[in-house]
């Protein structure tokens, strides 16, 4: 006869002893410098502030392994691995299978029947573990990235059924069948990483946000369940120098740290940490010391780390004094016990360490279309590049706007010492395709940094860059050249129609007057169909192109001044403007023309015996030649009437008024 | 009633001329005036008043006075005459100073220079020779009416005699621009290195006497004299 007594006994739970299998601080670093929140900045460790991905230079990979320190423990087991990838600039994605992310509880149970133990077949487990994990990150700007990580925990309960079963020989042989229990779930992190300075970061992490489960422990075993409360975590990083940083850590389930690291040189970094939990006696609950060693693309370290409380941190506890609720994170918990880690990193694709960073990118102004070539030497702006090496570097900045350059244009290279700062100029050769800009236009521009004796850049940054219209003009005189095209088919068409029309009568006289009259014939000829109009409303610095203003027959005195500038240039003969800003009232801001008369002083005569109407001037030939000033706005009654005008104002403003002298009237030489 | 009304319009006439005017005092023979840049001369009378910006012309026989009035800004009076054969700017019978000079005389080195461009601008430079030119143009103009020159010096003369020595200075120099044989005599460059003397510019005067010692065909005497001046302004 069978008897089945179906009588589940946790009898031996609560008096057995327990081991305490496996925890995850994934890596040395972790372990050595403990406050890591803020520190994160590879796949090592990403569970605790993912938003420190986005450190990671390429691909990266590590692989680390354990042991306990006591003879009890085994040799090393093998911890996990993770892989990281950079990618797109600003995004950032790592996968960990951490096997070793473990805390298993076995309780060796015993069955009393009539007085005698009698030893069950199998143990009965509790076990937690989170085996994999997967992060990503985006950074928003050079000082912040966001990231957000998914943790798969299990927590599994292996219960053993004793069954009474009558035998021939035996009344009531004990039976053994396990049942299994599980919880399954994904638990959501959200972490930030902001370094407004670059000796300061801050880390803030919220563990347990979200919970998406796909099983849960019956009731009967909740005590044995993990909590699943959300935790904050927040940690600061401060970099005393180049080789000294010091870390805290601090987090809302009553958990502390604090860590220091140093890198003397050679690629070696020194590690200590102080663990804090308010939940142990003494609150000091570990130390930890770290050594890592990098050369070029790889990267060891190893750490050790030893808790005050030798009793609790001694890998066995009664059931009864077992807290499930104490165990908020399997990274670190009251059933810890001391460890050695040791893991290898290494990095891929871009492989180089960083040299240089851009901290600042300060652009001056925006782009005026019809000037651009000028930003070919004139700076469009500058960059703050932080040597973060160790070393002195020789670095050089590039500026790249898409559509708008055909190729990044580079700084010179200039010298920066260790943890130094320099300003570089960014130039830029922009194509031709920014004069097809018609209206103000806003484009994101690049700018990289490279140090030797490396070919990739270190450290990139954005930049605003303003397109101005194809007709903005920045109010400086001297940008107001660029709007003169004397090769443009319209202005060619014009002053050859005009000249052509009037060849019979310049055909006519003594060749020495050739480019005074030839100036009177094209500006009489095309006077009488302009109109002056005023630029429009709101927008001041508004400038035509010669052929826009041949196009509609008018516009203001810079139009004109330009459109005449231009008609003269194409036959020839050169030009200047008179760029008048008077003291006190640079609203009364005014512009005029010259042109060169071809003709030497000593037969002005020829041209006036009123040498107030013209202006002796040497040329780039340095030839002294005579100048005629003509005023555009009053163009349209001809050629006298500007010319007496010209002259009248430029005698006002440079003779009686010294205005050149003192420097509120410029001359400036077009062609 | 009369006495009243020669009051009314002696003041006006003296509020008239009162913001630095030139008026006219005395007119004998042909005297005209061509105001600002115009090209026509007109007769002119006695008591007309002129502007700054007027030019006064005498005839072979005439002559003219004229008061300014306010003399820049200094409030006082200044009777100057001009003989025959002189032309003269009204906007050169102003005092300037010492600083205003040397703003002009930079002035006519900027005005004979081309604007810099700084090294940061984009300068597109233009091709030194230009190809095309027209072969087929003609010479024949004839240069400037010398004797319109030596009026104008006569002009400048006027200037330095009544102690507009700044004036004096420039206006000599536009003048031996526009009439480069007027340049070359060396009494007319005796005159304008003297006027910077007396202007109290000393190195611009010795630079104007060294160019003296450069005329051809300077008497004995006069090198001896510049070279003395020249010795006495290095002390």
């Amino acid at each position: 006869m069978q008897m089945r007594t179906g009588l589940l006994l946790w009898t031996g739970m609560i008096i057995g002893p327990m081991a305490v299998e496996g925890q995850s601080l994934m890596d040395p670093r972790v372990v050595g410098l403990g406050a890591y929140t803020p520190a994160v900045k590879d796949s090592r460790g990403f569970g605790w502030n993912p938003g420190g991905l986005t450190q990671i230079r390429d691909w990266d990979f590590s692989v680390s392994t354990y042991t306990g320190v006591s003879s009890a423990d085994g040799g090393f087991v093998f911890h996990g691995l993770t892989l990281g990838k950079r990618f797109m600039d600003n995004e950032a994605l790592a996968i960990e299978y951490s096997p070793g992310t473990r805390l298993r509880l076995v309780v060796p149970p015993t069955l009393s029947v009539s007085g005698i133990d009698a030893p069950a077949s199998n143990d009965r487990e509790i076990e937690y573990s989170e085996q994999g994990s997967i992060g990503f990150a985006h950074r928003f700007s050079q000082d912040l990235s966001i990231g957000v990580a998914g943790r798969h925990r299990l927590e599994r309960i292996t219960d053993t059924r004793i069954s009474l079963v009558p035998r021939d020989s035996i009344l009531l042989m004990p039976v053994s069948s396990q049942i299994e229990y599980e919880a399954r779930t994904w638990l959501i992190d959200l972490g930030v990483l902001w370094t407004p300075f670059q000796y300061l970061s801050l880390g803030a992490t919220g563990k347990n946000l979200l919970r998406l489960r796909d099983a849960t422990l019956p009731d009967s075993l909740d005590r044995l369940a993990l909590p699943r409360e959300p935790i904050a975590s927040l940690g600061t990083v401060y970099r005393f120098s180049p080789e000294y940083l010091l870390a805290l850590n601090i987090a809302t389930d009553g958990q502390g740290m604090m860590g220091q690291e140093w890198t003397p040189g050679l690629g070696i970094a020194l590690r200590n940490a102080l663990y804090v939990d308010g939940h142990e006696s003494p609150a000091i609950a570990a130390v930890s010391l770290g050594l890592g060693w990098s050369y070029e693309f790889v990267e060891i370290g190893v750490s050790y780390l030893r808790f005050t409380d030798r009793t609790r941190h001694s890998g066995t506890i009664s059931l009864s004094d077992f807290d499930a609720k104490a165990v908020h994170s399997l990274d670190l918990n009251p059933y810890v016990r001391d460890r050695v880690s040791l893991s290898v990193k290494a990095i891929f694709g871009n492989i180089r360490e960083s040299l240089a960073r851009i901290e600042q990118v300060e652009m001056y102004g925006a782009v005026y279309p019809s000037s651009f070539e000028l930003f070919a030497y004139r700076p469009i702006g500058k960059a703050r590049v932080r040597n973060v090496s160790s070393k002195r570097i020789q670095a050089r900045v590039s500026f790249f706007v898409d559509k708008f350059m055909d190729a990044p244009t580079e700084s010179p290279s200039f010298t920066v010492e260790p943890g130094e700062v320099a300003e570089a100029e960014l130039t830029a050769v922009f194509n031709e395709r920014v004069k097809a800009v018609s209206k103000m236009t806003i484009r994101d521009a690049n700018i990289y940094v490279t140090a030797a004796p490396a070919e990739a850049y270190d450290d990139r940054a954005q930049a605003r860059v303003l397109f101005r219209g194809k007709n903005d003009w920045d109010g400086d005189a001297r940008s107001l050249r660029f709007f003169v095209t004397p090769d443009d088919p319209d202005v060619l068409r014009t002053s050859r129609d005009i000249l052509l029309q009037n060849k019979e009568a310049l055909s006519v006289g003594a060749g020495d007057l050739d480019s005074f009259r030839k100036a009177r014939v094209l500006i009489n000829g095309f006077a009488g169909k302009l109109m002056y109009v005023s630029d429009p409303k709101l927008t001041a610095d508004f400038v035509q192109y010669p052929s826009e203003t041949l196009k509609i027959r008018g516009g203001d005195c810079d139009d004109m001044t330009v459109c005449f500038a231009s008609l003269l240039s194409s036959v020839g003969i050169s030009t200047a403007f008179v760029d008048v800003v008077p003291p006190g009232s640079p609203e009364k801001s005014h512009i005029y023309l010259l042109f060169d008369s071809g003709l030497k002083p000593e037969f002005g005569d020829g041209i006036s015996d009123n040498s107030k109407r013209y202006i002796v001037r040497k040329g780039k030939n340095g030839t002294e030649t005579i100048w005629i000033p003509i005023e555009p706005t009053v163009i349209a009654r001809g050629f006298e009437e500007s010319w007496t005008a010209g002259a009248q104002e430029y005698f006002d403003e440079v003779e009686l008024g010294l205005g050149l002298a003192k420097g509120w009237v410029r001359i400036l030489d077009v062609n | 009633m009369r006495g009243l009304m020669v009051g009314v319009v002696a003041l006006i006439w003296c509020v008239s001329v009162m913001a630095g005017d030139i008026v006219v005092q005395k007119v004998r023979g042909e005297v005209t005036v061509r105001q600002g840049v115009a090209e026509v001369w007109n007769h002119v009378a006695t008591g007309d008043v002129l502007k700054p910006d007027d030019t006064m012309k005498t005839g072979e026989k005439g002559s003219a006075v004229i008061l300014v009035t306010d003399v820049s800004g200094s409030g006082m009076e200044k009777r100057i005459t001009l003989p025959s054969q002189v032309i003269m700017d009204m906007s050169d019978v102003r005092q300037l100073s010492q600083e205003e000079l040397m703003l002009k005389l930079a002035m006519e080195k900027v005005r004979s220079s081309p604007y810099e461009w700084k090294t940061d601008e984009l300068n597109i430079p233009n091709a030194s020779v230009v190809h095309g030119a027209d072969k087929g143009v003609s010479h024949t103009l004839v240069g400037n009416d010398i004797q319109i020159g030596i009026m104008q010096m006569n002009g400048t003369r006027v200037l330095f005699e009544n102690g507009f020595y700044p004036t004096c200075v420039l206006k000599a120099m536009e003048v031996f621009r526009l009439y480069p044989p007027l340049g070359e005599r060396f009494e007319n460059r005796l005159m304008v290195a003297e006027a910077l003397e007396r202007a109290e510019l000393k190195g611009e005067a010795l630079g104007e006497y060294g160019g003296i010692l450069k005329l051809v065909g300077l008497t004995a005497p006069q090198e001896q004299f510049v070279r003395s001046k020249i010795v006495q302004l290095r002390k």
